[in-house]
């Protein structure tokens, strides 16, 4: 369940994870949905060609990962900014498993924010992406 | 080109597009990045939870000129000289491109039904040396406005580079 307020959530709190095992149907179903057709995300042949290992990942696949896990913990509409750099790339059969925490509560009033650090990495512990995120939340009543 | 020619295009409109935001759009989007919410699939649910119509998830800003950029809506003139002005002469000689960074910010909810529009400028760019390659550093703000009322929405910010 995501926290309705503030009263429910602190500095160093840890959101649920998002694991999934990357598949090349995953990367054709984010390169319809995107309309990214760069053939690296899905013709082996070529990507082979161009020396690497596989067909490999789109960043944004990682980062939606990650955004997917922040709404699932934070809710859906809250978000105020998000950002990551994308730091190695993600290949099919690889465990991906997103990792946020709160960093900081900032603000004061109705409304306060709270920043997170954001990242996905590989089950070897292999950083993929690496950000931040804001996002408002009511404060706590009274 | 040298890095002195490149920064000519410092501040240079790359795209204009007006987008309308597509309901189907959204849940096909948001089943690519493996989010199952109801919201995103559910008027219903979306509407309970406080929204005009299905909400667009956080990414998604990235990829919706892909979508519901009808051409009887583009502005005269448009679409603008695109990214492709400024990465075509970069890439002439070969090289690859890679995105280093994406920044997002959110002034509100972006809701399907919408008509914006999309309109990037050229932040910055400038040129690294790491391990004998040369890096050239494209940073692209795309700003999405309401087209009726001109309210800023959010922002898209790309730090593409091309390696060679």
């Amino acid at each position: 369940m995501a926290p309705s307020s503030l009263a429910d959530v602190a500095v160093g709190d840890v959101a649920p994870v998002v694991h999934h095992r990357l598949t090349r149907t995953d990367l054709v179903r984010y390169a319809g949905a995107s309309g990214d057709f760069n053939p690296m995300h899905h013709d082996e042949l070529l990507a082979t060609a161009a020396m690497q290992p596989s067909v490999f990942g789109h960043g944004m696949f990682s980062m939606g990962l990650v955004g997917t896990a922040l709404t699932n913990y934070l809710g859906i509409g809250v978000l105020r900014s998000f950002s990551v750099r994308f730091v190695r790339q993600t290949w099919p059969g690889e465990e991906l498993s997103t990792s946020i925490v709160v960093t900081a509560i900032t603000g004061a009033g109705a409304e306060r924010l709270v920043q997170l650090e954001v990242g996905l990495h590989s089950a070897e512990g292999e950083v993929k992406v690496a950000g931040q995120a804001t996002a408002a939340l009511p404060a706590p009543a009274g | 080109m040298d890095e002195a020619e490149l920064q000519r295009f410092i501040g240079q409109e790359v795209g204009r597009t007006r987008v309308t935001v597509e309901r189907s759009a959204l849940a096909n989007f948001a089943t690519a990045v493996l989010d199952d919410s109801p919201i995103y699939r559910d008027l219903t649910v979306a509407q309970g939870a406080g929204f005009a119509s299905i909400p667009a998830p956080p990414t998604f800003p990235f990829v919706m000129g892909h979508w519901g950029a009808f051409a009887e809506q583009q502005p005269e003139g448009a679409p603008g000289p695109g990214l492709g002005m400024v990465l075509g002469p970069l890439l002439a000689d070969g090289g690859l491109i890679l995105h280093g960074e994406q920044h997002f910010t959110y002034e509100r909810a972006l809701v399907a039904g919408e008509v914006v529009d999309l309109v990037g400028h050229v932040k910055d760019l400038y040129v690294k040396q790491s391990k004998g390659a040369t890096m050239t550093f494209v940073v692209v703000e795309t700003r999405c406005t309401a087209a009726e009322s001109g309210e800023l929405i959010g922002t898209s910010t790309s730090n593409v580079l091309v390696r060679k």
